[in-house]
């Protein structure tokens, strides 16, 4: 329904030119419109484009050296003037520059170009081309006039930013009404092992929403995607449980995989009790008493559990051996081979290999009883060099005892 | 000794050493050698003690020779494996490392005694500079062990005490590089206080104490000012029997020591890990490296630090020549300014340990 006008916006306007990167404040656009809308002008001091040279003409076309008593001539059809794009022509408008490779290698020959085409595969996007303004546009992330690069801190898609920006839509039930979609997701996101890494500890590296959606491709993952999402960041788990797929000729893609223990959105820090069949397990989800996967879940979990009992042991007795004076540093380090094994034996849980993994569970309880031992030894070791020092101090005690008797007859003599 | 002589050296093994050695003498000389007695008797004993902790150095220290590995990647395994598998290494260590600290400390307690008490005066003036450089050689025995478990604390504290070394004006450059083997402290840097350790200062300190052994024996022991005249003791037995109980306090305590706060090994250093908090040399260099760091980035325009250094440089050698300098040696007074001059020295030097000891003060 737009496309007439849309058609006209591509065919008048051109990709700007090469521009020197001083920002441009001695045009008639910011000399007026700093009157009219200071805010809007004055946003754009933070603005990437502005910073690189380009100004209100470059988007919006109209002869930016006319004078300032002169709109018309400014506002000038012929040199391109558009006014104000529509939602429906603005990923288009974008696109004229962050789709021309040539033209965005003069600023970051590493720059992607690509936004447009993957756009256009996103419901956001589809729904666009359809005609329906409302979906998200290039703006409603990014913004319009203050645009901050994305590796600004306080850009609206930095990471820490942008489940928050993707928020203002999709926790807004009028905004999402029409399109029968729930509105829990940053709600749930919050309470997660991710959101805490990211937005708690800070740490970049920890997903927010396009992580798992794709940013300009934004797409619910489908359900057989599932696992290559999540295994994108969690490989082991993800070859493993891949791995059991094949092996066992099963496909699970339909049970929409690692969602069914460990949730979408609310992903928590995996528990030990997630594993077995007590209440706090996944597994009873699918698994009763009487089949063979219940007992291998219980099976498995005493297991771990036995590691992880063994290791806190074998850890407090060294600790307390070497509070006590004793030299255990060797038997701690040896200890740390248990320690990868419990890790270990938290990623073959992603095999449902019940051999596989209680063979690792076991290499790992003999590491923990080693270092048990050895920290038993150590309090023997101990005691037994206090007797001696007992012992000793006897000896010592005596001789004093036979040279100051020497003294005292030599003296009296 | 002539062939009449085996004669008057008498019968059996005596007689025996005697026609050899003329043993007699040295038997003789300790039986004629008296103690004086007086209210500041006790400070004679801390020589012996002295020497018998640095008997137990020697002795603990050929043991762990025969274990001791020296270079950057088999020291600290090393060490480990005398802590934990060679019979009694634990023992041998600890006691090693405790006992080099009680030596520092009664070393230091001995030279303050002798200080005090003016037994630096005519004629003993070369026994207290023998004294002195004795005490510089236990010093460079203990940084040079230091590092020679090649720990954490003991790497990084070494690199703060060669730059130390290294800040000195005109020579620095040449100290750093003459200690450390090179531009940084390495395994390079290890076995060149290994050597030192083991060859250089034990051959410097046999110079040094024979000679001071030589000349406490020459002179006696000295009377302090105002205790002229007044009883004496003979050294053998009475002196040596109480030197002997003595010894025996100092073994029962560094047995104790040893059993029940053995050394602490600590973690492998690691040269490309940044340096952690709390970086501190051995208690016994702590008041240097505390003024060291109380002082301003500058005074009058040259750098606090080298002040610092050169304020130690002179310190020691007025230390040195201290019975050169005594004035009042001739009239056989007590010399009050000494005196004051070397309590504050104790104070100064109390305070600036506590206080790197203090929390808070890493």
């Amino acid at each position: 329904m737009a496309a007439g006008p849309l058609l006209a916006l591509l065919l008048l306007a051109e990709p700007v030119a090469a521009k020197d990167t001083t920002p441009r404040t001695d045009t008639s656009c910011v000399s007026c419109h700093g009157q009219i809308d200071a805010e809007m002008v004055g946003a754009l001091a933070n603005d990437v484009h502005f910073q690189k040279g380009l100004s209100c003409h470059d988007c919006h076309g109209g002869n930016p050296a006319s004078g300032i008593d002169d709109p018309a001539l400014a506002h000038d059809k012929k040199k391109g003037w558009t006014g104000k794009p529509s939602r429906l022509q603005v990923p288009g408008l974008c696109a004229r520059c962050h789709a021309d490779a040539a033209f965005m290698k003069r600023f970051n020959p590493h720059l992607r170009v690509d936004q447009l085409s993957e756009y256009r595969t996103s419901v956001h996007g589809k729904k666009n081309a359809e005609g329906d303004p409302r979906p998200a546009i290039c703006v409603d992330c990014h913004g319009v006039h203050g645009i901050r690069a994305v590796s600004d801190p306080r850009s609206s898609v930095y990471p820490t930013n942008l489940a928050p920006t993707c928020a203002r839509c999709h926790a807004s039930a009028d905004v999402m009404k029409p399109y029968n979609l729930a509105t829990n997701q940053y709600e749930s996101y919050r309470t997660s092992v991710h959101a805490k890494a990211l937005h708690d500890k800070g740490d970049l590296s920890a997903p927010t929403c396009n992580d798992c959606h794709g940013s300009h491709g934004a797409v619910p993952p489908g359900v057989g995607a599932v696992a290559n999402v999540c295994g994108s960041c969690h490989g082991r788990e993800a070859t493993l449980f891949r791995e059991t797929e094949a092996k066992k000729k099963m496909d699970l893609s339909l049970c929409i995989q690692c969602m069914v223990c460990h949730d979408n959105h609310a992903v928590q820090p995996p528990k030990p009790e997630m594993l077995g069949v007590g209440p706090q397990s996944t597994c009873t989800g699918c698994h009763s008493p009487g089949d063979p996967e219940y007992q291998m879940a219980a099976d498995m979990a005493n297991a771990a559990a036995t590691l992880r009992e063994r290791l806190a042991t074998a850890k407090d007795t060294l600790d307390r051996a070497e509070r006590a004076g004793m030299e255990v540093s060797a038997d701690r380090f040896a200890l740390q081979e248990g320690q990868n094994k419990l890790v270990e034996v938290r990623v073959l849980t992603h095999s449902f290999d019940r051999e596989r993994f209680l063979a690792a569970a076991g290499e790992g309880t003999a590491v923990a009883d080693g270092g048990i031992a050895a920290g038993r030894r150590a309090f023997r070791e101990l005691r037994n060099r206090r007797l001696g020092l007992g012992v000793s101090l006897l000896v010592i005690l005596a001789v004093i005892t036979g040279l100051y008797l020497k003294l005292r007859q030599i003296e009296k003599a | 000794m002539s062939e009449g002589g085996r004669a008057d050296a008498g019968p059996g093994l005596r007689g025996w050493l005697e026609e050899r050695t003329g043993v007699s003498l040295i038997l003789d000389l300790a039986h004629k050698k008296t103690v004086p007695l007086h209210r500041h008797t006790i400070w004679y004993y801390l020589g012996g003690m002295t020497l018998f902790l640095f008997t137990i150095q020697v002795a603990t220290g050929i043991l762990l020779l025969l274990y001791y590995r020296s270079s950057s990647d088999e020291a600290f395994e090393s060490i480990q494996f005398i802590m934990t598998k060679v019979p009694f290494g634990w023992l041998i260590r600890s006691i090693h490392s405790w006992s080099a600290n009680l030596l520092v400390f009664v070393l230091f307690v001995h030279m303050f005694s002798v200080f005090f008490l003016k037994a630096y005066r005519r004629p003993r003036e070369l026994t207290w500079v023998t004294g002195a450089l004795l005490l510089f050689v236990m010093l460079a025995f203990g940084f040079s062990g230091y590092l020679l478990p090649w720990n954490t604390l003991a790497f990084f504290a070494t690199q703060v005490g060669t730059e130390v070394a290294g800040s000195v004006p005109g020579m620095g450059r040449f100290m750093l590089r003459f200690l450390r083997g090179g531009e940084h402290v390495t395994g390079g840097t290890l076995t060149r206080f290994y050597g030192i350790h083991v060859a250089v200062l034990p051959a410097l300190t046999t110079a040094l104490l024979l000679l001071h052994l030589l000349l406490v024996q020459r002179h006696g022991m000295s009377r302090p000012p105002g205790q002229n005249e007044g009883r004496t003791m003979p050294f053998v037995p009475n002196f040596l029997l109480r030197d002997c109980i003595g010894w025996c306090v100092a073994l029962g305590l560094l047995a104790a020591l040893a059993a029940l706060f053995p050394w602490e090994l600590g973690t492998k250093a690691d040269p490309f890990a940044p340096a952690p908090a709390g970086i501190r040399p051995e208690w016994y260099f702590g008041w240097m490296f505390q003024t060291l760091k109380l002082l301003p980035g500058h005074v009058l325009g040259i750098e606090g630090e080298l002040i610092g250094i050169f304020a130690f440089g002179v310190g020691g050698l007025l230390f040195v020549l201290a019975p050169f300098l005594d004035r009042s040696q001739e009239k056989r007074r007590v010399s009050l300014g000494f005196t004051v001059a070397g309590a504050i020295v104790i104070a100064y030097m109390a305070v600036m340990t506590v206080l790197v000891y203090l929390p808070g003060k890493p």
